[in-house]
């Protein structure tokens, strides 16, 4: 082996080692990219799933973003306006607080429901939960990124 | 003004105030880049100095090039500081990193195996394909700060497809027949391959035409036995999507482009509906198209006979793939190094179009397994930052767009690597930024500058969502 063949094979080798090298080099800033990704908090906090409506507003199968105060109910004024004839004008407000959803029944003439269970004022809500207003059924989903 | 205010300049009112933004990661990365690329010439300039090296065509490793094309990167770079915008920066060092590898390549070969005149002097295989690596780059760093809307891809689809379709027929009936390909046209001096292009139209419709239709697209009414599929109407794209491949075959008897298409077109299907029956649908449309080219196109037959049994004739139709597969078992783990391959086998190629579609069995000579691995893993890296590109996308437009034109880069690369491996028949299509040829590296260029463009966060947002298609509205007063 003389000095020549050994610096080809080094440099031969020193190439390859490079490329990895390069590659490694992405694989960290590709790691670092997700880290901040799942960092970053979310704009939105969370979202309805109309599961089920009669009268079909909102239409079944629709989603519906939400504020961290989303007021439900007949009137055209709320945030998610519920067209069934057992809801009230203002029927109920669902509220992001810290890092929990609750929901809150405006004294609805026909009341508000979690999970089949009624509400007495104000109720915690955790993600896929399900909400009924008169014969409309909404589950709360966690929005996914 | 104090010194430490960001430098704002006037300037056209297209490009607005300059406010250059450091791209560190970028530089970084490039700087790798640029070690590896030299690091490779010095070894190929060595491998060419031995005293035992194979002599005859062997070119000395050109430093001239080497500073042009890392100069040109280099400028990509602070053109893109100085654009300020906020696009992705593993991009370019990826991309740039093939080309580099490419230049390599060129150099390493014989230089006769192109030959252009321009003016008074020829340029060589290295020549040529360091301009067209230059301009490249250029057109992708050029859209990555120019481009700052889809509206001009979005609104116009259709137009966009029909020119796609013109283009085809165009082909179909002025192309020029090389090794019974029909897949050139020329006008006057300039010449290229019109089906690179085409890739590309084809994505930015399919993005346009399914993030308008995708709900319906997810509707299930017809059912086939244990697969149900949407309203047929809706199968109409597919069909026709399918036609334009079985056209291409018989027509240009380009195997890899309606392949690339057709695979593409499906992905993209799935992307958008997240349907199997789409792909089960596909995947037999695929299977009696494939059987009934392969009873009816001669091409077709020779290209899959090839690929059952190279070894039957070996010297004639089968020399290519056997010749293939011998320089990747030369290569074997690490390779032979740069510039130590076979050049020639008493005075020619051991593997005629080298250059254009057998790029990776060179590269898996000299570089080995280890190598090739690495290559991939750099088209990976491609294709990774166009589907998160994609994933990050404010609406489905960009979304379908970026992964398109990511997953064309990825699934052309693929196509041509197990084809020369002999996974998969051999399609004379380019390797992506390896492979030598203008309109390939051109077209790629833009695959580039695009999805750079659509990475920038600040980009104008997406117009208000439009009435539903056309067929939309008709299927809403039907139902």
């Amino acid at each position: 082996m003389d000095g020549f063949t050994v610096t080809i094979w080094v440099v031969r080798i020193l190439f390859l080692v490079l490329l990895y090298l390069f590659l490694f080099g992405i694989a960290r800033a590709l790691l670092r990219d997700l880290r901040a990704a799942s960092r970053e908090p979310t704009l939105e906090l969370g979202r309805l799933v109309v599961l089920a409506s009669p009268a079909g507003e909102p239409a079944a199968g629709t989603t519906l973003p939400l504020d961290a105060i989303t007021t439900l109910g007949r009137d055209v004024n709320n945030a998610v306006v519920v067209d069934d004839e057992f809801v009230s004008a203002e029927h109920a407000v669902l509220t992001f607080r810290g890092r929990t959803w609750y929901v809150e029944d405006l004294d609805s003439t026909n009341g508000t429901f979690v999970n089949g269970s009624p509400v007495d004022g104000v109720a915690p809500l955790g993600y896929g939960d399900e909400i009924q207003l008169g014969q409309v059924r909404l589950r709360l989903d966690r929005v996914r990124r | 003004m104090s010194s430490s205010a960001p430098a704002t300049l006037a300037l056209p009112r297209i490009l607005g105030p300059i406010r250059p933004r450091p791209r560190w990661r970028e530089a970084r990365l490039l700087a790798v880049v640029a070690v590896t690329i030299l690091v490779g010439s010095i070894s190929l300039s060595l491998a060419q100095r031995a005293p035992d090296a194979p002599s005859g065509g062997l070119e000395p490793a050109e430093p001239f090039h080497l500073t042009v094309y890392l100069g040109v990167l280099l400028l990509a770079h602070l053109a893109q500081v100085m654009a300020g915008r906020r696009t992705d920066q593993v991009l370019l060092p990826a991309v740039g990193l093939l080309g580099g590898i490419s230049l390599l390549l060129m150099e390493r070969l014989p230089q006769n195996l192109v030959v252009q005149t321009v003016g008074k002097t020829d340029l060589g295989l290295a020549d040529v394909q360091l301009v067209w690596l230059v301009l490249s780059i250029g057109l992708a760093t050029t859209l990555a700060i120019v481009v700052r809307s889809d509206r001009w891809l979005r609104l116009y689809k259709y137009t966009w497809a029909a020119a796609g379709v013109g283009l085809l027929l165009l082909t179909f009936v002025l192309g020029t027949e090389i090794n019974g390909q029909r897949l050139t046209l020329s006008f006057g001096p300039v010449s290229g391959q019109p089906s690179e292009l085409l890739k590309v139209i084809l994505v930015v419709f399919l993005a346009g035409y399914l993030s308008e239709n995708r709900s319906l697209l997810v509707e299930q009414s017809t059912r086939i036995g244990p697969i149900s599929l949407p309203p047929v109407p809706y199968l109409a794209p597919m069909v026709a999507m399918w036609a334009i491949a079985l056209g291409i075959v018989v027509v240009q008897r380009d195997l890899g482009a309606a392949l690339l298409f057709f695979a593409v077109f499906l992905l993209l299907l799935y992307t958008a509906t997240g349907r199997a029956g789409y792909v089960v649908l596909g995947l037999i449309l695929f299977i009696v198209g494939a059987f009934v080219m392969y009873q009816l196109v001669d091409h077709v037959r020779t290209r899959v006979d090839i690929w059952l049994d190279p070894f039957a004739d070996p010297s004639g139709a089968g020399y290519q793939v056997v010749q293939s597969l011998y320089a990747f078992a030369r290569g074997g783990l690490l390779g032979t190094g740069l510039g130590a391959g076979l050049p020639l086998i008493s005075g020619r190629l051991p593997i005629p179009a080298i250059q254009t579609d057998f790029p990776l069995a060179a590269l898996g000579e000299e570089l080995g397994l280890v190598g090739i691995m690495a290559i991939l893993g750099i088209y990976l890296v491609v294709i990774e930052r166009g589907l998160r590109i994609g994933a990050a996308a404010r609406d489905d437009f960009r979304a379908l767009l970026a992964s398109g034109l990511a997953l064309v880069v990825g699934v052309q690369a693929f196509i041509i690597a197990a084809g020369n491996l002999k996974l998969i028949p051999l399609t004379g299509i380019t390797l992506p930024f390896i492979s030598y040829g203008g309109s390939s590296l051109l077209v790629n260029g833009i695959v580039v500058g695009l999805l750079l463009a659509l990475s920038d966060k600040g980009v104008e947002p997406p117009p208000p969502p439009r009435q539903p298609g056309r067929l939309a509205r008709l299927a809403r007063r039907a139902g």
